[in-house]
């Protein structure tokens, strides 16, 4: 029943904008932490939203998180227009990355980021349209929250 | 928040004429203009001073340890922090300025940098022995500390459990100097000598002792004219001082005075210096998405170049730390700490921390989660509502702000003068 209660709210992402890197992740974890959820489990949905929003920024030409919060669950969707992914389950191996020596600089392409989503989520579902683009579909579940 | 008043920083009503410049400039929203004074809401506070630093009326009081204070006590220790030594100018040596605050009305004096140099070291052999987690965050800034409580809960275990310089300091003199003095405990005040606010607050509501070691500190604000009076008056002293220095100073220990100090006597450690509120969120932000883990020691000063850059110097920053590094280079590398002593004192934990460091939760839109998202909702609603110009005519830094003021009941709609127009 309460499940009815939900919070929405949608953050842009654009691709390549390097400089707002971590915004939309970051305005996500104060939301979260407004909304008085234990600390590991807001920072455990920050990693996942940083992850999936520096996905888009380096690989994707513009896409978007949209967050959905109610009372026993967070679910994630990072949707992008972008080159898509081949094949998924080489981009989901720990360690493999197609970032540029320019990412690389700036200390991304550790090819962690999908794993690190995963391990971090409760639930984890990816589509990709080579050409179009990708789709994360992230829940984690909060169950209540001790007061 | 009906809580005593834990901070040092207080507005000055009298002198207060409500401008901006505080409330914006604080990094955690924590000022509202209210009846054209400027408040700070307690909760919010991490001590940081940088209202102080933005105000143009000089209305910010910082409650230190005043000179009257010092009478409480027979005997008056002091430890300046190494900062102190670039507030002269080219020509006074640190010796000078020891000699100086014993003029002042010390007893005696105690130089920290060589403490400096020990808690380096020390935090080195406590890296040895932690291989893991990475990056270990240094917790000499009371201010990182206090902003990683509040702000960053999950890193807490990354802070390094060592006191800093000033306690470890204190904490060495109260266990010898009643003997070596013969004098009882409570007749000796061990006051620090400080360039920022934070200290007052890590000495009356310290987070990882149960009572701190230090009696209270003076700013550098306060003690730079009654030194520089006494380095004045005492020429033949000062040729004393300089044809007999007493005093040995660590090179290595001095330069923590500025940003990058604590990680340069880590010869062989990955490090990572930052300095300034702004890049210390930065940084924070990043280590807690799990980046930083290749880094051992993470060392954050909130203030502009280390503490050279705090709030309560005198002397500007540039001019400081160009004295401090110049003394940094006469001294040189030298390391003035045994190590066998080093090791005696971390194998006892002479230096750690007693209590462990614990979140300080924020208070959330409601205790009720249902209601906690009805209201981030309505939150939404309101700022789509404002104009998003963010002038702070509401007495909130910006829209965003206001709306969570109005959520949480502590201000209304009509406080924008923006939104009286469209009621009309
Ligand atoms: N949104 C996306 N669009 C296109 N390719 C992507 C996207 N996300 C991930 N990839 C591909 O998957 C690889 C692995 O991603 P990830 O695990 O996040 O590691 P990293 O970002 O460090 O390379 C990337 O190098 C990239 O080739
Ligand atoms: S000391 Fe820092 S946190 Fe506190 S009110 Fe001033 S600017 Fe804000
Ligand atoms: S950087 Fe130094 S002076 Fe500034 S708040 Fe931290 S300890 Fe104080
Ligand atoms: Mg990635």
């Amino acid at each position: 029943m309460t499940e009815a209660v939900s919070f929405q709210q949608e953050f842009k992402v654009k691709g390549g904008d390097f400089s707002r890197g971590g915004e939309a992740s970051c305005e996500i974890k104060n939301l979260l932490r407004d909304l008085g959820l234990d600390p590991q489990l807001v920072r455990r949905a920050a990693i996942a939203c940083y992850e999936a929003e520096m996905n888009i920024i380096m690989y994707a030409w513009q896409g978007q998180l949209d967050l959905l919060v109610t009372p026993h669950r967070i679910r994630i969707i990072a949707e992008d227009k972008g080159p898509g992914i081949a094949d998924i389950k080489q981009a989901m191996r720990e360690g493999y990355s197609t970032a540029t020596p320019e990412m690389r600089e700036l200390g991304f392409g550790a090819g962690m980021g999908l794993a690190n989503i995963k391990k971090n989520t409760d639930t984890f579902r990816i589509t990709s349209k080579v050409g179009r683009g990708t789709r994360l579909e992230l829940t984690i579940k909060t169950n209540g929250r001790k007061a | 928040m009906n809580k005593e008043n834990r901070h040092p920083l207080h507005i000055n009503t009298k002198k207060c004429v409500g401008c901006v410049h505080c409330m914006t400039s604080c990094p955690t929203k924590a000022i509202r203009i209210r009846d054209g004074k400027a408040r700070i809401i307690g909760e919010f506070c991490i001590d940081c001073g940088e209202c102080l630093r933005f105000c143009p009326q000089d209305a910010i009081d910082s409650h230190t340890t005043s000179f009257s204070d010092l009478n409480a006590f027979k005997y008056k220790v002091a430890i300046p922090a190494t900062v102190l030594y670039g507030q002269f100018d080219n020509a006074t040596l640190p010796n000078e300025i020891l000699f100086a605050l014993r003029r002042v009305g010390f007893d005696s004096i105690y130089e920290l940098s060589t403490i400096c140099e020990l808690n380096s070291a020390a935090t080195e052999k406590f890296l040895n022995s932690h291989p893991r987690p990475r990056p270990f965050i240094a917790s000499t800034c009371p201010v990182v500390v206090r902003l990683i409580q509040r702000r960053y809960p999950t890193l807490i275990d990354l802070i390094v459990p060592i006191e800093p310089p000033r306690e470890i300091a204190a904490k060495i003199l109260r266990a010898n100097l009643p003997r070596v003095l013969k004098v009882k405990p409570s007749d000796i005040g061990i006051i620090h000598i400080t360039p920022c606010p934070a200290k007052m607050v890590s000495i009356n509501y310290p987070v990882s002792m149960e009572k701190s070691y230090l009696d209270g500190a003076i700013s550098i604000r306060d003690i730079y004219k009654p030194v520089l009076q006494a380095l004045r008056q005492s020429k033949d002293e000062a040729i004393m001082s300089r044809l007999f220095p007493e005093t040995i100073f660590s090179g290595l220990g001095l330069g923590t005075a500025l940003s990058g100090g604590e990680t340069r006597g880590l010869k062989n450690r990955r490090t990572v210096a930052v300095s300034g509120i702004q890049d210390t969120i930065r940084v924070l932000n990043q280590v807690e998405m799990g980046m930083l883990r290749d880094v051992d020691l993470l060392e954050c000063m909130v203030c502009p170049d280390g503490c050279v850059g705090g709030p309560l110097a005198v002397e500007n920053r540039f001019m400081a730390k160009s004295r401090i590094l110049r003394l940094v280079s006469l001294l040189g590398e030298r390391s003035v700490v045994d190590d066998s002593d080093t090791n005696a004192l971390y194998q006892k934990n002479f230096m750690s921390f007693t209590h462990s460091l614990k979140p300080v939760k924020a208070t959330p839109l409601d205790a009720d989660p249902v209601r906690a998202i009805q209201k981030a909702k309505h939150r939404n609603r309101i700022i789509k509502q404002l104009p998003g110009k963010d002038c702070g005519a509401c007495g909130a830094p910006d829209c965003r702000t206001l709306a969570d003021d109005i959520i949480r009941g502590l201000a209304l709609l009509t406080d924008c003068p923006f939104m009286m127009k469209e009621k009309k």
